[in-house]
């Protein structure tokens, strides 16, 4: 199947948003972004701290307003004012999982509230039966136990309130979910609990993920196509094995040769690149983002371009 | 060597247990990580302070009494000019006896019953403005923390409104309406609300943008509830904690207010009437007691609260919870 | 061998919390030698931060040693009590660098009086010599243009540089042995790799014994000679890095390696452990692992297994060593590992 045929869930245009500084002029979190992601396909955001990937999660939940460009869901625009009818269905089909599972959770309610918030203001429930049910269906499906509605949050380890996070999500049934770090907080021994929770409800729910993060190996083991972000400007996009394979632009390089391995053998030999940005003289050519090989997309000028056309071969 | 122990040592050299265990994964989940509870935890704290608990004894016991005192046996009437039948003349400034417990004032009223009656007064307009602070106080807090359109605004008309010090507002007011018992609490509840705000808004700002609310707003959670459910659980604690200084606050204005000449009119009696009718005769020796009797009261009323809400807000703050 | 710099024996650290006492160390060893790098691996609440801030007698007040001992330059520094007897050893003799480097920085300070104060106090440097080595010593940990860094405040500095000035701050302490505290998990990937670089470097020029504790094995990968696994309060294994991740023995060594994603399979489930680590305020009879355990022998839920070694350098606490035991095959992945190794050493 090409990816022309691959039925797009999200498209984002241009995207730019911006945040009062305390300067006149504001400042460019995100900056001319634009990417797709297919239905039922994880695709990985990867930056690192204020590189902007977490903003572009919010614009698309509609937290963070956009200065520019549009972000497309089915083919509709839903970010600027639209109207209520979309709003309510956004909310609904759009989900995100939190970072921090111990900020994430509202202390003072029981899980039955928290997993069942969602379905309050959508009405989305007969009567409280029916409600309850739901809660109890939610929880199991992310390997809790029913029992647990009736306590309070700080009763459980982080895994479990990821899991009861993840719950919350999934009542509303939606059809996209923005994993923003969803494990990175979490213990080691705690984080294949949850990825392998996330591939099971996409396998089970063809949900697609937009997933974020700033470690490549967890995002190469989980994604299926990776964009990487640096300052707010995609510099890369391919899929998984291509971008690990033969990554172009040096952000990206430098980005996979620090990746930690846990092989003593190979990691201690290993050799870190490190990114000067001042390596792209942009100064009269300015940087196009430009589909290099089939579905591998890089921003570059026309010499940078040259060159890795020559390196592609 | 422990019997438990040669028990053990006698297990391993049994075979079997050297065999796999059923392993069961719910048994995993199930652990319960911990069975801290906040308000337990609190209350568990709290209970611990004797002091405090002896004083909320204290404040409970004198509501009560303040309350149920004119229905008592033998009670004078705290306005009635008590006159000595033999001579006609009044009694005035009549030690403290059998009869009037803790004497009579210069125009000869039983200070007994004028100082209950007082504080009954005086504690009733603490408690109506108190819950006018925490309904107004707490609406117009919440809703200026957490909706950021209008925090600009509400924050220059904040800036504007505290800039007139309180003192010439209640002065201004109290000139205005004509001193009563409803023009202190109207005065009272113009300006108390506006410090409540502040702070309300003040913790909503510090806690708005957690990841749980903003979870809350992924799902569609009106704003209504955000700041029913989410933001106002939070801060219980140090709000009862705002009510409990605030009390022994609305006191001191309105013995400050009846002390200039501005509060209730003299034939009500409260607290600050009383303090100023004793402050008049503090130059003799002989009558200092019409001074310190209401002074004791107001002392032990205004420190217990503040001891009360102190004591509330350490056991409620999740740092000592150990 | 030479003989060890720090030795614990059978440290027990517990702590008071609302009421209950909480065991957070339970009777955990460990020697460090002269000029190595120990790498201190666990989850959050394994111990590991404690079981190393009990050296610097940096315990939170509701803390204490309750049993063993910590014997170093002759001394049991376990058996301290007063401030004073712990100044002589924390940040002279041993000193520490956390995750967050803001909390070791005076905010209200350039960065160059508190380096230069460190080496006027523990290398006994004064005025202008002071300053120099100072200068000098920002750019051995990599500061671009000390002399001008060297007037400048902590908030002027990125979060990567400012952990490069508190391990600045400890080369000026010139200890024998740095302890580092999950230095970069708050940084970024590509700067993790940079400070690991300078740790590994400074370690090699100062002869220091550097303590690294992390929950990320591919750090310890990098920097570790020597690996001890810690969970629920004790040491569950050691050995040479090279046997711990390529001849690993424990059960929960073998679910940590093979539950990390870089060794997963893309589309199989990875290998993960249910449940969470146990409740420290509750006694733990056997193996604390094993009711996370599927393949957990009845005598785990009973005794708590002793060390079993594996090799001089290699020891491990589980009853599978025993050789009563059944045999036990480790995870594919960890399989994997070694075969990989193998075929290395192989060519």
């Amino acid at each position: 199947m090409t990816q022309n045929e691959r039925e797009v869930i999200i498209e984002i245009k241009n995207l730019r948003v911006e945040f009062k500084g305390k300067g006149r002029k504001p400042f460019r979190a995100v900056d001319d972004v634009s990417f797709e992601i297919y239905k039922g396909e994880t695709f990985g955001l990867v930056g690192e701290t204020g590189s902007g990937k977490t903003t572009i999660g919010r614009a698309i939940v509609r937290i963070n307003p956009t200065a520019a460009g549009e972000i497309l869901f089915k083919g509709r625009r839903i970010n600027g004012v639209i109207p209520k009818e979309l709003d309510r269905e956004v909310t609904r089909k759009i989900q995100m999982i939190f970072q921090d599972p111990m900020a994430s959770l509202n202390e003072r309610s029981k899980v039955d509230y928290i997993v069942s918030e969602g379905l309050y203001n959508i009405k989305g429930f007969k009567d409280e039966q029916d409600r309850m049910a739901k809660v109890s269906r939610a929880l199991l499906e992310v390997g809790l136990l029913p029992e647990f509605a009736s306590r309070f949050p700080h009763e459980f380890s982080g895994g479990q309130r990821q899991r009861i996070g993840v719950a919350r999500a999934l009542i509303m049934e939606p059809e996209f979910i923005i994993a923003d770090e969803p494990i990175s907080s979490l213990d080691v021994s705690i984080r294949a609990q949850v990825l392998n929770l996330l591939s099971d409800l996409q396998k089970t729910k063809g949900l697609t993920y937009l997933f974020i993060s700033h470690d490549l190996s967890v995002v190469r083991f989980i994604a299926d196509r990776i964009g990487v972000i640096h300052k707010g400007r995609l510099v890369e996009l391919a899929e998984t094995e291509e971008l690990f394979g033969r990554p172009f632009h040096p952000y990206t390089r430098a980005l996979l040769s620090a990746i930690p391995i846990p092989d003593p053998q190979i990691e201690k030999k290993k050799k870190v690149l490190v990114y000067d940005p001042t390596c792209h003289d942009y100064s009269k050519d300015k940087p196009k983002w430009v589909e290099i090989t089939p579905g591998h997309f890089v921003l570059a000028n026309e010499e940078e371009l040259r060159q890795y056309e020559a390196m592609a071969g | 060597m422990s019997q438990k122990e040669q028990q053990v040592i006698q297990a391993i050299e049994d075979e079997a247990l050297f065999t796999f265990a059923e392993y069961d994964p719910e048994a995993a989940e199930r652990v319960g990580y911990s069975d801290y509870s906040y308000w337990g935890s609190t209350l568990k704290i709290f209970l611990k302070n004797k002091t405090a608990i002896f004083l909320l004894a204290l404040m409970a016991s004198l509501i009560l009494f303040t309350t149920i005192q004119p229905y008592l046996p033998n009670q004078k009437s705290p306005t009635k000019i008590h006159v000595d039948p033999a001579t006609g003349h009044p009694l005035r400034n009549q030690k403290p006896s059998n009869e009037y417990w803790f004497g009579t004032n210069v125009i000869g009223q039983d200070l007994w019953a004028r100082i209950w009656s007082g504080t009954r007064t005086s504690l009733l307009i603490a408690i109506i403005v108190g819950i006018w602070e925490v309904g107004f106080g707490i609406f117009i807090g919440a809703v200026w923390g957490y909706v950021r359109q209008i925090d600009a605004f509400m924050t220059e008309a904040y800036n504007v409104i505290n800039n007139v010090p309180t003192t010439i507002l209640l002065m201004l007011l109290a000139y205005i309406l004509r001193p009563s018992f409803r023009t202190m609490v109207i005065a009272m509840c113009a300006t108390g609300w506006l410090g409540m705000a502040r702070f309300v808004r003040n913790q909503i700002v510090i806690i708005r943008d957690r990841e749980y609310n903003l979870a809350s707003r992924c799902l569609g959670t009106p704003t209504s509830r955000i700041i029913t459910k989410n933001l106002l659980p939070y801060l219980v604690s140090v709000i009862v904690m705002r009510i409990a200084l605030s009390i022994p606050g609305t006191i001191g204005w309105e013995v400050f207010l009846t002390y200039i000449g501005l509060g209730l009119p003299i034939d009500t009696p409260s607290l600050g009437n009383l303090l100023n009718e004793g402050r008049q005769v503090m130059m003799a020796p002989a009558l200092r007691y019409q001074l310190v009797f209401p002074a004791v009261v107001l002392s032990v009323i205004t420190i217990s609260f503040y001891v009360l809400g102190n004591a509330f807000a350490d056991a409620s703050d999740p740092r000592n919870h150990y | 061998m030479t003989e060890p710099i720090l030795s614990v024996r059978d440290l027990v650290v517990k702590f008071s919390l609302r009421g209950q006492i909480l065991t957070a160390i339970r009777e955990a060893s460990l020697d460090l030698y002269p000029a190595e790098t120990v790498a201190i691996v666990g989850e959050s609440g394994s111990g590991k931060s404690v079981f190393t801030k009990t050296w610097i007698g940096m315990l939170d007040a509701n803390g204490w040693a309750d049993s063993g001992s910590i014997l170093f330059e002759g001394r049991d520094i376990a058996k301290f009590t007063t401030e004073r007897e712990w100044l002589t050893i924390r940040g002279k003799k041993i000193a520490m660098v956390f995750q967050d480097p803001m909390t070791a920085l005076n905010p209200l300070r350039t960065v160059g009086m508190q380096i230069q104060e460190a080496l006027e106090l523990h290398q006994g440097m004064r005025g202008e010599q002071a300053k120099a080595r100072t200068i000098e010593i920002l750019a051995e940990v990599g500061i671009d243009m000390p002399d001008v860094r060297y007037h400048q405040y902590p908030h002027e500095f990125s979060g990567g540089m400012r952990q490069r000035v508190v391990i600045a701050i400890a080369v000026a302490c010139n200890p024998r042995i740095l302890i580092c505290d999950e230095p970069t998990t708050a940084l970024d990937v590509t700067i993790q790799a940079q400070i690991l670089e300078l740790i590994r470097s400074l370690q090699k020029k100062m002869g220091v014994t550097l303590v690294y504790i992390t929950h990320d094995l591919g750090v310890v990968a990098n920097v570790a000679d020597r690996v001890a696994v810690m969970y629920a309060g004790e040491i569950i294994e050691y050995g040479t890095v090279e046997e711990i991740f390529y001849d690993p023995r424990h059960p929960y060594t073998w679910a940590l390696l093979s539950s990390l994603p870089q060794l997963g399979i893309k589309g199989q489930p990875l290998y993960s452990i249910a449940g969470t680590p146990p409740n420290l305020f509750t006694d733990i009879p056997g193996d604390a692992f094993a009711p996370r355990n599927p393949k957990a022998l009845k005598l785990d839920f009973v005794k708590r297994p002793p060390f079993f070694q594996v090799s001089p350098t290699h020891y491990a606490k589980t009853w599978l060593l025993d050789p009563r035991a059944p045999k036990v095959e480790p995870p594919e992945t960890i399989k994997a590992l070694r075969a990989k190794h193998d075929e290395r050493y192989a060519l």
